[in-house]
């Protein structure tokens, strides 16, 4: 009796791995191949990029296929980013998925949150930068064997949409809903990659014009501010960095100084420069060179209730005050305009 | 004892039974306990803060700040201000004073202010669990405030 059953159980778990295995093969290996995109625009125009794909397919079935797009937050990009597909299995367009839509095989998240947790800023510096997510209008029905090849075309009209001169690492994602980022795990098969997904993160694009201040997320910045946009009325914190010059710019120390000038919405300025506990920026850790002051802008340049903080100029310095680090290590002062696009 | 005898001695000890088994059982009245008002009256601190995620609490001082709740005025005073859903000291009311969902903030001379309103119970003590944005509002702020008296 135990013997029949054991049988019987163990062709069970043969049907049970046959299925599963079914299920886990029913899918195309895909590969960003190429993004052709311009390595400069202006702000405000339009910029047409093409990402090609490549598909491997190893079952038959149906997919939609899953676009992620990363792009800094201030372009607003699911609204001015028209993207279509053209592959050999259809044309269409490629339509925003809506964020109730919870991502297969991401924990019970939506598709840009699972891109973020997945992909992070794709090397982005400042954490300003988001991604969007369309899928194809309509399912790819796939057959085994299949090897499909197809491009994806994005028109970005008015780009830079916050008017900021920018240089940022755009990344591509592409993969089905069917599979999220998974993968078989047999790397070295007669696929081009064992990945139900890919990746690509280009090199440093160049936006230039615009009115506002240029938002490097490529390279490392002697001072940053997060939030990255803010009011007045926020709790902003400014890190200085004092590794990214070498020699350091500033002595090693235990902490160094904010020197801030404040433009107020009537045209007055106010100068905190006074090396004390208000401006002082303490060391992460320990010989870090990393230095952070957490401040509420109002309350530093005590503003009355119908003033507000529009703009401020700052230096890093030492104790004494006397050592000065500017923009880029020049003499020149930072500068950060209080704003929210 | 004849027949007769034993058949009326059990006509009435089924009489006594059903007369015991009506009586035992009466339907009880419960009256439901009315859910109390929701009392802010104190003065509160903030716990914990959070913004866009990140912990505020090691990076800046919110111990001189505090909210001061007077439940019959309907009036609350701010403590050494820090930002916050308002700026200035005034009125507040709940939506719903036995199931709050959402308080509103009425600074004196200013705009009603409404904002998610969250009121457990933690560790026996009630906590007051707000979400807002002073600043642009993509940058939001989570206070956790604790009754310090």
């Amino acid at each position: 009796m135990n013997k029949r059953l054991h049988i019987k159980g163990k062709n069970l778990w043969r049907l049970c791995a046959l299925v599963v295995l079914g299920i886990v093969l029913s899918c195309c290996y895909t590969i960003i191949t190429e993004v052709d995109q311009p390595a400069t625009a202006v702000v405000g125009s339009t910029v047409n990029i093409t990402v090609h794909v490549n598909n491997s397919c190893n079952s038959s079935g149906t997919a939609h296929v899953v676009l992620g797009f990363l792009t800094p937050t201030g372009w607003n990009t699911a609204q001015n980013a028209k993207i279509t597909y053209s592959c050999t299995k259809g044309n269409g367009n490629m339509v925003l998925i809506p964020s109730t839509t919870i991502a297969v095989n991401s924990g019970g998240v939506n598709w840009p949150t699972y891109m973020k947790n997945f992909f992070g800023n794709a090397g982005n510096l400042i954490n300003d930068v988001q991604w969007t997510a369309y899928e194809s209008d309509v399912p790819i029905t796939y057959n085994n064997g299949d090897k499909i090849n197809g491009t994806f075309n994005i028109t970005f009209n008015n780009i830079g949409a916050d008017g900021n001169p920018t240089e940022v690492k755009l990344a591509y994602v592409v993969a089905n809903d069917q599979n999220g980022f998974t993968f078989d795990g047999n790397d070295g098969d007669s696929s081009p990659t064992s990945e139900y997904y890919n990746e690509m993160i280009m090199p440093c694009f160049q936006l230039t014009g615009g009115t506002g201040d240029l938002v490097d997320f490529c390279n490392p910045q002697l001072t940053t501010i997060d939030p990255p946009k803010s009011l007045d009325n926020d709790i902003v914190t400014l890190t200085y960095n004092n590794n990214v010059v070498t020699p350091a710019l500033l002595p090693n120390a235990s902490a160094v100084y904010l020197c801030a000038t404040a433009t107020l919405s009537d045209g007055t300025t106010v100068t905190v420069c006074d090396q004390s506990a208000q401006t002082m920026l303490t060391q992460t850790a320990a010989a870090s060179g990393i230095y952070q002051l957490t401040f509420w802008p109002r309350k530093l340049f005590g503003v009355t209730a119908s003033q507000t903080v529009v703009s401020m100029t700052y230096f890093i310095t030492d104790k004494t005050g006397t050592t000065k680090v500017g923009y880029g290590g020049t003499t020149s002062p930072f500068t950060y305009k209080f704003k929210c696009t | 004892m004849n027949n007769h005898s034993i058949l009326r001695k059990q006509t009435w000890l089924i009489i006594a039974l059903v007369a015991t088994f009506c009586a035992s059982c009466k339907i009880e009245q419960v009256a439901p306990v009315p859910e109390s008002k929701k009392d802010l009256t104190g003065t509160w601190k903030v716990i914990q803060a959070s913004r866009n995620g990140t912990n505020l609490v090691p990076l800046f001082d919110f111990t001189q700040f505090s909210i001061t709740f007077n439940g019959t005025a309907g009036t609350y005073t701010l403590n050494n201000p820090v930002p916050f859903i308002v700026p200035a000291n005034g009125k507040y009311t709940l939506d719903d004073p036995q199931y709050p969902y959402s308080i509103t903030f009425t600074a004196t001379g200013g705009q009603p202010v409404p904002t998610a309103f969250n009121y457990p119970i933690i560790n026996g003590a009630r906590q007051i669990i707000m979400t807002f944005s002073p600043g642009c509002a993509q940058n939001s702020y989570v206070f956790t405030l604790s009754k310090t008296n």
